[in-house]
């Protein structure tokens, strides 16, 4: 058996790699999406085109501004001197936030009435509008502090300067909190799947299409044969795959990886199971390679969202919570960024791979029983 | 050109999606469980961020502070610690995301005056809900510290209003920071690209590798004909799903609308006709079903989802990220989308994108006409 | 529609094809007259589909020139196509579209008149005998009906020149006979018909023959010609008993240019059968054999194809040598 078992591994290995393009697809196109994926998916918000419509030009209105400008955040675009502006700036996209001041800000602070930054936000993108709600809340109320502060110091006179209490946040395993380092490992995850389930269902229809998959079934190969000689070369390539992307990770994207490689390599074996038994299982209800391409296409999409790869599993609705447990990439999931940014093992993990090595062999069942059902 | 030669092409076209229900089902399918997703399932807001506290201090000012927090709809208390392992082992396990750590001088310090620190741990594997979560904790920090402060004010004998100086934020265009609302109208840029990448796509490369497409290639039928004959069903399909959208988006959502439906239909037939080209283009050149496959993901989808601004601001990315957005057909139908949406502008603010999606249109269609050869190699 | 009078279906001069460093086609010119039966004969990866792909329009050639109904096949490929109807290797059928639906496809294609559509339709149904089976899917055709509905779409349109690649490979004999009693009646009508096949007793029916081997045209004529005046050797027939051990037997005796077991008996290829008769029949009778009898018989075209194979085989070899 590993003789004929051999021979089906080298035929496929000639059949992927004889066309320069698919060497292209399978090796290039991985690190290429890295590479976008990595760059591209950050919820960092920074750089916010802010329009300044200061009417009160004042000390103490610019040192509104400064503060804006110096929370790195904002980046000031537009300097308005009309209230036509502001509306035609938004409608644009060309600001996201309008500071206004109205004459008198620091009159009425001076006099110890209530001072009032007006702050206009676009809200189309909600997402980054609640956070520079949040940032500029934040810096307001920081002023508002500081005043409240000089005024308390002026009362009391010289002396202890008050102080409020003051929140230190550490963050553990991320310290600046790049959303990158949190992103790029779930990237690793998100494209192994995407590589295997997709080529592994096409790439057993597409015989069924073309039809050598008769003349392969006169022969004395045995389907457990078949099956093992059209998954492992995609097992092989996607190993080698998340190695090279994670490389890229590493060293192009500095994502540190704290903990143990080959714990990785063996989690994405147990993932492997999964990913390339479910494709089995597409290949087994699809005639063609379309029907393929739409089922696995099916079920990744679903996959991706409801595995907390963007979207916390936390804040989804209880239901679909229960529904996330059945998605192997959930788990895989906590494992790559567990080894990757706490440097976690097995110790803490084995529940996550114990459960994507039971889901593995049980898909991997399942799509076997099917396959032979279907060649008999 | 020949209007029979495009219609038996058409009518071809209709039969082979038709004999093929599951895909064409899926295809309809696929847009309806991203909306459901998109609009029901998936935010991007953080609560109930779960929560351990080490009270160093155990006093009544510490147990003042800590119920500030416990208030607040945005953290989930999960218990209590007194042991720094402890701290670790939740954080690690995931029980907590984030600790709070009180200092044992906590009392004596407030009564005093002096600057209190209370430090909070976040785990920053997950550092999209450590960022919000440590900026709630910020909030509710500033407000207690503005508490304490008035106080001291007033002790001393001092008149304030509350804040001296306070913020009025108001919210254009999605007042009530509905994510869904700015999700769901972007989303359907979304699905038109992955339409074409999985429908179009494959199209011209099955016929090569089953040989129809030799026999094609034989008969006078021009590239035009056999271009336009094959969109016809996939442009059909493609407003269907433009049309299940915006009446979800409507019906069940609830996304407002205060811009012109009518807009919306003629910029998705564009944006449609354009992103269907780029699917059949792919396929021409790959003459390959598997190769179109890989090829469309990236071409279309990937570039759809990431880089169209949809959920990801593009302001936020890499400048050489950020030029590439400008090659991007599916931002321009975003922004379209939105500002329709949202804003209810017209043709005349966004004549810029309307233009470009026109000129990809155009292009891609051309180019998908030119590179189809009539001959074998 | 028409060509003009006397003008030939097809030319080629010189016609080339590369791939790389493989010849394909490697210099063929022939000429096919208007309503003939023209075979291009071959073994597998001869150069038959190439050709034929060529002058269709649906390859470039890389060198040589040709026409095809008089339009030049490297410049005027696409009016070509409108004068041709070709039948390719895979009969290229829509699987999952009915017989009828794939009729009225390549009717819409071929811009076929509305008058005619109907009848057109009918006669290639009929001609097919798919008349009870108008609504089934072409995937569940049989091979014999596949390849005549192929045939019917190809001349839909009633081109003056058909095309057809190995039309009958993989089809049972009794629609291989049927299909070619369909193209006698197609080319009584004063319609050329090109066919490529590797089936020896196939080329028989046709008028002109050309024998193509490795991108080489190493014969061309009708069936007679080739078996009389192509083959310099003579063929002489043996029965005997213990055939197998008498091959062996005859293979030594100088000057046999070629034995092969034929079916009961044996065919021997000899410089000249009135010597060689007399010479076997004494070595098998010496050597304790009975002799049935021995004749000349006309060589069939396999016998001329083998003896030409292997004189250009044996030529190709001595070039070789005398480069070295």
């Amino acid at each position: 058996m590993i003789g004929r078992l051999k021979q089906i591994l080298i035929k496929e290995f000639i059949q992927i790699f004889r066309d320069p393009r698919a060497r292209g697809i399978v090796f290039v196109m991985p690190i290429f999406q890295m590479v976008i994926f990595g760059y591209a998916v950050t919820t960092d918000v920074k750089h916010v085109a802010t329009g300044i419509y200061d009417l009160d030009d004042s000390l103490a209105s610019r040192e509104v501004v400064a503060r804006f400008v110096h929370s790195g955040y904002f980046d000031i675009k537009a300097t308005i001197s009309r209230e036509e502006q502001v509306q035609k700036l938004v409608d644009h996209g060309k600001v996201q936030a309008v500071i206004r001041l109205n004459k008198g800000f620091e009159e009425n602070l001076k006099a110890g009435r209530k001072g009032i930054i007006q702050l206009i936000v676009d809200g189309t993108d909600s997402n980054t509008a609640a956070i520079v709600l949040n940032y500029s809340g934040k810096i307001v109320s920081r002023y508002s502090q500081d005043i409240l502060i000089q005024r308390l110091a002026r009362l009391r006179g010289p002396g202890q300067k008050p102080s409020p209490v003051d929140l230190e946040i550490r963050a553990w395993f991320n310290e600046n909190l790049e959303s990158r380092n949190y992103y790029v490992p779930g990237v690793i995850a998100l494209l192994v799947m995407l590589i295997t389930l997709l080529l592994t269902s096409m790439a057993v229809v597409r015989e069924k299409e073309i039809g050598t998959m008769e003349q392969i079934m006169v022969t004395p190969i045995t389907p457990k044969e078949f099956i093992l000689g059209k998954t492992l070369p995609f097992a092989l390539i996607s190993l080698v795959d998340v190695v090279l992307i994670t490389l890229v990770g590493v060293f192009w994207f500095e994502v540190p990886i704290q903990g143990s490689l080959w714990l990785l390599l063996l989690a994405t074996s147990l993932y492997l199971m999964t990913t390339l038994g479910m494709g089995l299982f597409i290949s087994t209800v699809s005639r063609t390679q379309q029907q393929a391409m739409m089922s696995a296409f099916f079920f990744q999409f679903p996959a991706v969202l409801l595995s907390g790869f963007v979207f916390p599993i936390a804040n989804m609705p209880e239901v679909v919570q229960w529904l996330t447990y059945l998605n192997p990439l959930r788990y895989f999931l906590i494992i790559i960024r567990g080894i990757f940014l706490k440097g976690v093992g097995m110790s803490i993990l084995w529940p996550q791979m114990a459960a994507l090595m039971v889901m593995g062999l049980l898909i991997l069942w399942l799509a076997s029983r099917r396959f032979r059902k279907t060649l008999a | 050109m020949s209007p029979r030669r495009i219609g038996a092409m058409a009518r071809k076209e209709f039969i082979h999606i038709f004999r093929d229900p599951r895909s064409l089902g899926m295809g309809i399918a696929i847009p309806m469980i991203m909306l459901l997703l998109f609009g029901y399932a998936l935010t991007l807001d953080v609560d109930k961020v779960p929560m351990v506290i080490w009270d160093q201090s155990r006093s009544q000012a510490s147990r003042e502070f800590i119920s500030h927090f416990l208030g607040s709809r945005y953290f989930s208390l999960q218990g209590y610690v007194d042991k720094y392992p402890e701290v670790e082992k939740s954080i690690d396990s995931r029980r907590a995301l984030v600790s709070l750590v009180i200092p044992s001088d906590f009392a004596g310090r407030i009564a005093s005056g002096r600057k209190t620190p209370v430090q909070l741990i976040v785990d920053g594997s997950d550092s999209n809900t450590a960022t919000i979560a440590g900026g709630y904790a910020e909030v509710i920090v500033a407000a207690f510290s503005q508490d304490l402060l008035l106080q001291e004010f007033r002790r001393s004998g001092g008149v304030s209003p509350s804040n001296p100086v306070e913020l009025r934020p108001r919210v254009w265009f999605n007042a009530d920071l509905e994510s869904r609302n700015y999700i769901i109208p972007g989303l359907i840029a979304v699905i038109m690209m992955v339409i074409a990448a999985l429908l179009t796509s494959l199209t011209v490369a099955r016929e090569w590798e089953q040989g129809t497409m030799e026999q094609l290639i034989s008969t006078p039928v021009k590239a035009p004909e056999l271009i336009i004959g094959k969109l016809i069903p996939y442009f059909t399909i493609g407003m269907f799903d433009v049309f299940l959208a915006v009446m979800m988006g409507e019906f069940l959502f609830q996304v407002p609308l205060r811009g012109s439906v009518a807009l919306i239909f003629a910029q998705a037939a564009i944006f449609l006709i354009g992103t269907l080209s780029l699917g059949m283009l792919i396929s021409i050149v790959t003459k390959n079903q598997l190769l179109a496959s890989q090829l469309a993901m990236v071409a279309t989808f990937l570039p759809a989802f990431l880089l169209s601004g949809f959920a990801y601001p593009i302001r936020s990315m890499p400048p050489v990220l950020q030029w590439i957005t400008y090659l991007v057909p599916a931002k321009y139908f975003v922004i379209l989308l939105k500002g329709i949406y949202l804003k209810g502008v017209g043709p005349r603010v966004l004549l810029v994108e309307g233009i470009f999606l026109s000129v990809f249109g155009l292009v891609m269609f051309v180019l998908a006409n030119l590179k189809f050869k009539k001959r074998l190699i | 529609m028409a060509m003009a009078e006397g003008e030939k279906a097809v030319v080629v001069r010189d016609l080339e094809r590369r791939f790389g460093s493989f010849v394909a086609v490697n210099r063929v010119s022939f000429e096919v007259e208007k309503g003939e039966i023209f075979g291009f004969l071959g073994p597998n990866g001869a150069g038959k589909s190439t050709t034929i792909r060529i002058l269709c329009g649906i390859l470039a050639p890389s060198g040589g020139t040709g026409t095809v109904a008089g339009f030049d096949i490297v410049r005027e490929a696409e009016k070509i196509k409108a004068h041709i109807g070709y039948m390719s290797q895979k009969f290229s059928l829509y699987e999952d579209l009915t017989v009828e639906e794939n009729i009225n496809f390549y009717s819409g294609i071929y811009s076929i008149a509305e008058e005619k559509k109907k009848e057109r339709k009918e006669w290639v149904i009929q001609m097919a005998g798919l008349g009870e089976r108008r609504s089934t899917r072409t995937a569940l055709l049989a091979g014999g009906w596949k390849q005549r509905l192929a045939l019917g779409c190809a001349i839909l349109h009633e081109p003056p020149i058909i095309f057809l690649d190995e039309p009958t490979s993989g089809v049972d004999p009794i629609s291989r006979r049927r299909f070619w009693d369909l193209i006698y009646e197609l080319s009584s009508k004063g319609v050329t018909i090109f066919v490529t096949t590797h089936y020896m007793d196939e080329a028989e029916y046709c008028d002109r023959i050309g024998l193509i081997y490795r991108g080489e045209l190493i014969a061309l004529g009708t069936p007679e010609a080739l078996k009389t005046e192509w083959m310099r050797e003579d063929v002489l027939e043996c029965v005997c008993d213990r055939p197998q051990e008498a091959m062996e037997l005859i293979e030594t005796i100088p000057g046999i240019k070629e034995v092969a077991l034929f079916g009961k008996g044996l065919h021997a290829v000899v410089e000249k059968a009135e010597t060689f008769q007399e010479i076997i029949r004494q070595h098998l009778l010496d050597n304790g054999y009975r002799v049935i009898g021995i004749e000349k018989i006309v060589p069939s075209l396999e016998d001329v194809f083998v003896s030409l194979i292997e004189a250009r085989d044996k030529a190709e070899q001595a070039q070789a040598e005398v480069r070295k």
